[in-house]
């Protein structure tokens, strides 16, 4: 589930930069991070089928709407381990600008596991259609919920990845979501600013407005 | 019939898997199986009956997740879980098996990786433990954190004195999910005197030789193997190892000290009693550790059978910044001296943090958590009070040194104990109540009398590393060769290791270096093991990196090829060009070129001009470029980074001390409840690069604490990072605080506290609403907030 490489552009989007081309010096510490992130990374991830409706686990307005029309769903979880986090960790004493690119790109190596879930789910149910992930803490979906999803696929002793008393997973580079899945195609849904990973840096929305999408 | 006698048998026979067949039965439950022992005991029992006819010699209760966290919402205590569960186990067992209370993690990841504490994990154990007093056992398995399961260890030994069993689980690649290896396992909690050890889920039996390999290398302890039935199908969920094949492999790893057998998940009677078969006709193999002595942090595991370097510098004698770092709560002042000794080459830490105006205990638990969360060396704890030694030892995740004890008999029946208890090795000083002896025979007396009480104790005399005491060659010449004879003698006739702080010997004399290499070369050829020195300096490194190659120890000069063939072209390497303008080298983040610029313009200029008229208009130039998105925040932080180095320069210019220029004090931390603090530390590398002092709470950091250092310390500006929407409460609970805080208002009782507040899912509209005077959408214009508000 190990890509060979971390999606370059993603990362420095969340790195501050705006369409410019990272210099020498920063491309060099974006490679020496990009290594020792693939070194100490061991995703691991599962995932569950489930019938729809579920109450338990479609609390919310927004996530029965992100749901219709499906009669299962698939809830997942995926982290990158325990390592990760020690290695963002160990950098922050005494060298932060190798801590921030670290940070940024084992963001979105965790994406890009996800992604490789989202395919192998796809290779196994070929004929079915799925909406894109949706997790705890996206609009209104209760992040509480947090505790269901990972007692569900029995997370902590499975693969580590557990919850802190304030619904934060550790390791902190993880995920948990549901997909619903659904016979038919189901219509492009808008992403919308809640679940945009662009949401903390998003020009438009701190000007109140947003991009349209 | 107890443990013990059980454990005379040739083999012990554990059960199978209890979720596996809870599974199957279809039975119907609520979040937890354990509330089966309420809701189905005649179910359960049959479980338990089931495997007693397979020949189970001992039963797992099914209490593996009976925890006050895992029931939370479950309806039940502890205490009413845990009884019917093990009378259910009893009422099965009769008088032909014993009952263990099958304890598992408690389902939170701890300290570092996760937020719950070594406390409160001990307190989570302790409530089941002693709910569990009818069981003949305890058992901790599938545990994956090795601190952990040491607060699980000891609160079965401080609460009760029933034997304890305890199995980790490893991954394919031999580690735990948290990076514990079998062989720190091993080391570590055969010292803390448990029964047994060993693996259970895991693997397949036929995957896990070489981590029963591993570990038996590492305790005499009888080894236990509960693995699971192969892998899963991730469809059908069935395992594909079947009864005889897992018996089989069983037996294949007898060879290695295994005793006490069973079946983890995807196991079944059936297997049991195919392993109670192939084990009928054999004998246990005994498999006596390989290793003499070592120390371990969790993941790293040091032998003691070639010299090795515990480096000296965590340590604030005669050193006046780490003393104002203690004074200051910096820690991460103390973890860039451990860091910074690793890439030194030490290989064990010496950790004393000793201040008569700071609480030793409390900031010994703090340094001892915090290097042990970014720093795989083993440490050792230094300290001349038993009662930080104690605290030190509870919290260290591995096998430590205790350093020290000595002849006297105070110290001995002090520490001793401690060692014992703990499972650590130690240092024990050749002095006692009359002194450090003159003669070499003097010192060899004392040591031989801490090996014959240590060994009294039941600690092994192969973990007690004598210091024989070096003592300054001006003062007493003749000493040097007495603390030599005296290591010599140690070393061979007590069998003991040996370790010696190598330092003081040219204390008074010229061309220190070239003494303190000299000493310790001959030191390390009478039989060192340990010498305690800097290992930042080169010729002291060098003369243990030629030493190991000259004794063959480096095989093919490996390491010292590696450490010094680039050396000529590092040393080439400083020839800056040394016309690189301040302006450049502040805007591209070149530290040393920055700092050499600062040093050729103090020639020139007036260090106030340089500050104003050359180092701010760059640092604005990066913020704006920032702002601008034309640069990076990495780049940023350079900048900042290197225009903190220039300003280093300039205040050794004018013999000014830090604190002096300061431009103003802020708190800075992430709220309660929250534990992600990334942010947080960018902003406070920024403020400290501008010259702001940063007083640096940390993360999940309770309201109260810091109104109370705001109090203490006179400090009026805050900054606040949280990074969830579920946290937010938690900022305006700790604003509200703030505001409300009597010592902290004008006398009109308005707030005289200016707090600002950043994170991800902050919003400038959401900050004013929950009472900050501002919001900053990152590092940059927190800097610029501090500035404006204190006008610097």
């Amino acid at each position: 589930m190990l890509p060979e490489h971390i999606r370059r552009a993603d990362a420095l989007r969340y790195l501050g930069g705006a369409g410019i081309a990272p210099d020498a010096r920063m491309t060099a510490l974006l490679d020496a991070a990009e290594a020792e992130l693939l070194a100490a990374a061991k995703p691991k991830y599962l995932y569950q089928i489930v019938p729809l409706p579920c109450d338990e686990l479609t609390r919310g307005a927004d996530i029965r709407a992100h749901l219709a029309g499906c009669d299962r769903a698939v809830v997942l979880c995926a982290t990158l381990g325990a390592a990760v986090d020690r290695l963002i960790r160990v950098s922050q004493v005494g060298d932060m600008p190798r801590a921030v690119v670290l940070d940024a790109l084992a963001g979105v190596l965790i994406e890009q596991v996800c992604e490789g879930v989202d395919r192998l789910l796809a290779s196994q149910m070929p004929d079915a259609y799925f909406t894109f992930r949706f997790s705890p803490g996206y609009g209104d979906y209760p992040l509480t919920l947090q505790r269901d999803f990972l007692r569900l696929l029995d997370a902590p002793r499975k693969i580590g990845l557990s919850m802190t008393d304030s619904f934060l997973l550790t390791p902190s580079k993880s995920v948990t979501a549901i997909a619903g899945i659904s016979a038919s195609p189901i219509p492009k849904q808008r992403r919308g600013c809640v679940i945009c990973s662009l949401r903390d840096s998003c020009p438009y929305q701190r000007k109140g407005t947003h991009c349209g999408f | 019939m107890d443990f013990n006698t059980l454990l005379q048998q040739e083999f012990v026979l554990l059960d199978g898997a209890m979720g596996t067949l809870i599974q199957r039965s279809g039975a119907h439950y609520d979040h937890s199986p354990e509330t089966l022992n309420l809701t189905a005991p005649e179910l359960i029992q049959s479980f338990h009956r089931a495997y007693v006819d397979a020949g189970a010699q001992i039963l797992y209760a099914n209490t593996f997740g009976a925890n006050a966290y895992k029931l939370a919402d479950s309806g039940c205590t502890v205490a009413q879980i845990v009884t019917a569960a093990i009378a259910n186990a009893k009422a099965a067992a009769g008088s032909k098996a014993l009952v263990a209370l099958d304890i598992g993690p408690v389902g939170m990841l701890p300290e570092p990786a996760g937020a719950m504490t070594f406390e409160q994990a001990y307190d989570y154990f302790r409530e089941i433990i002693l709910a569990g007093a009818d069981a003949d056992v305890i058992v901790f398995e599938t545990m994956t954190d090795l601190l952990e399961l040491k607060a699980a260890i000891l609160a079965a030994k401080e609460s009760c004195d029933k034997p304890v069993l305890a199995t980790m689980t490893f991954e394919r690649d031999g580690r735990t999910f948290t990076g514990v290896s079998p062989a720190a396992f091993a080391l570590t909690v055969s010292g803390l005197g448990v029964d047994a050890l060993g693996v259970n889920c895991s693997l397949g039996p036929d995957e896990l030789e070489p981590v029963v390999a591993e570990m038996t290398r590492y305790t005499d302890l009888p080894l236990i193997v509960k693995a699971n039935a192969g892998l899963p199908d991730p469809n059908s969920n069935v395992y594909n190892i079947l009864p005889d094949r897992f018996a089989e492999c069983v037996v294949s790893l007898l060879p290695y000290g295994v005793k006490i057998v069973g079946g983890c998940c995807g196991t079944t009677p059936e297997y049991i009693a195919a392993i109670r078969d192939v084990l009928a006709e054999r004998r246990f193999i005994p498999c006596p550790r390989t290793v003499d002595t070592a120390v371990c942090s969790a993941s790293t595991v040091m032998e003691i059978n070639v010299p090795r370097v515990i480096g000296e510098r965590i340590n604030p004698t005669g050193k006046k910044r780490f003393q104002q770092a203690l004074l200051d709560n910096n820690i991460d002042y103390i973890l860039g001296q451990a860091l910074e000794q690793m890439k030194g080459g030490a290989e064990i830490l010496d950790v004393n943090v000793g201040h008569p105006e700071i609480d030793e205990k409390q900031m010994m638990v703090r340094v001892i958590k915090a290097i042990q969360s970014v720093c795989d060396a083993p440490l050792q704890i230094d300290s001349t009070k038993p009662e930080v030694l104690a605290a030190g030892l509870r919290v260290y995740s591995g096998k430590p040194i205790v350093n020290s004890v000595n002849g006297e008999e105070k110290s001995l029946a002090a520490v001793l104990p401690l060692v014992k208890k703990y499972g650590a090795s130690v240092v024990g000083l050749t002095l006692d109540e009359n002194g450090i002896p003159s003669t070499a025979e003097g010192r060899f007396d004392i040591a031989r009398r801490i090996v014959t009480r240590a060994e009294a104790l039941g600690i092994d005399r192969r973990d007690v590393y004598i210091d024989c005491l070096t003592l300054t060659v001006s003062a007493e010449q003749d000493a040097c060769r007495e603390t030599l004879r005296a290591l010599h003698r140690v070393k061979t006739e007590l069998g003991c290791k040996t370790c010696l702080g190598v330092s003081n010997i040219s204390f008074g004399l010229p061309n220190r270096p070239l003494v303190n290499a000299t000493f310790l070369a001959i030191a390390l050829e009478e039989g060192l093991d340990l010498p305690i020195m800097n290992p930042n300096l080169d010729s002291m490194m060098g003369a243990v990196r030629a030493y190991r190659v000259l004794h063959g120890i480096d095989r093919d000069a490996r390491a010292f090829i590696a450490a010094y063939q680039d050396a000529p072209a590092v040393s080439a390497a400083p020839a800056q060009k040394g016309d690189t303008d301040l302006f450049t080298a502040v805007y591209s983040g070149l530290k040393s070129e920055g700092a050499a610029a600062t040093e050729r313009l103090l020639q020139t200029e007036d260090a106030m001009a340089i500050v104003n008229e050359r180092l701010i208009p760059a640092l604005d130039r990066v913020g704006a470029d920032f702002e601008n998105k034309k640069i990076f925040l990495p780049q940023l932080i350079q900048s900042a980074n290197t225009a903190q180095a220039c300003f280093e320069v300039i205040k050794k210019h004018l013999g000014t001390s830090g604190e002096s220029v300061s431009k103003g004090k802020i708190i800075l931390a992430t709220v309660k409840g929250d534990i992600h603090d990334i942010g947080k530390n960018i902003v406070k590398t920024l403020l400290d690069n501008y010259g702001f002092t940063v007083v640096d709470l940390g993360k999940d950091v309770d309201p109260q604490l810091i109104v109370d250092t705001a109090v203490a310390q006179n400090i009026t500006m805050v900054g606040l990072s949280a990074l969830m929407t579920t946290t937010l409460k938690s900022m305006e609970d700790t604003i509200a605080l703030l505001r409300a805080t009597p010592e902290l208002q004008h006398p009109d009782g308005s707030s005289r506290v200016t707090v600002f507040v950043g994170g991800a899912v902050l919003t400038r509209d959401y900050a004013m609403k929950i009472g900050a005077d501002y919001y900053c959408r990152d590092a940059k214009e927190s800097v610029d907030t501090a500035r404006l508000v204190f006008g610097a």
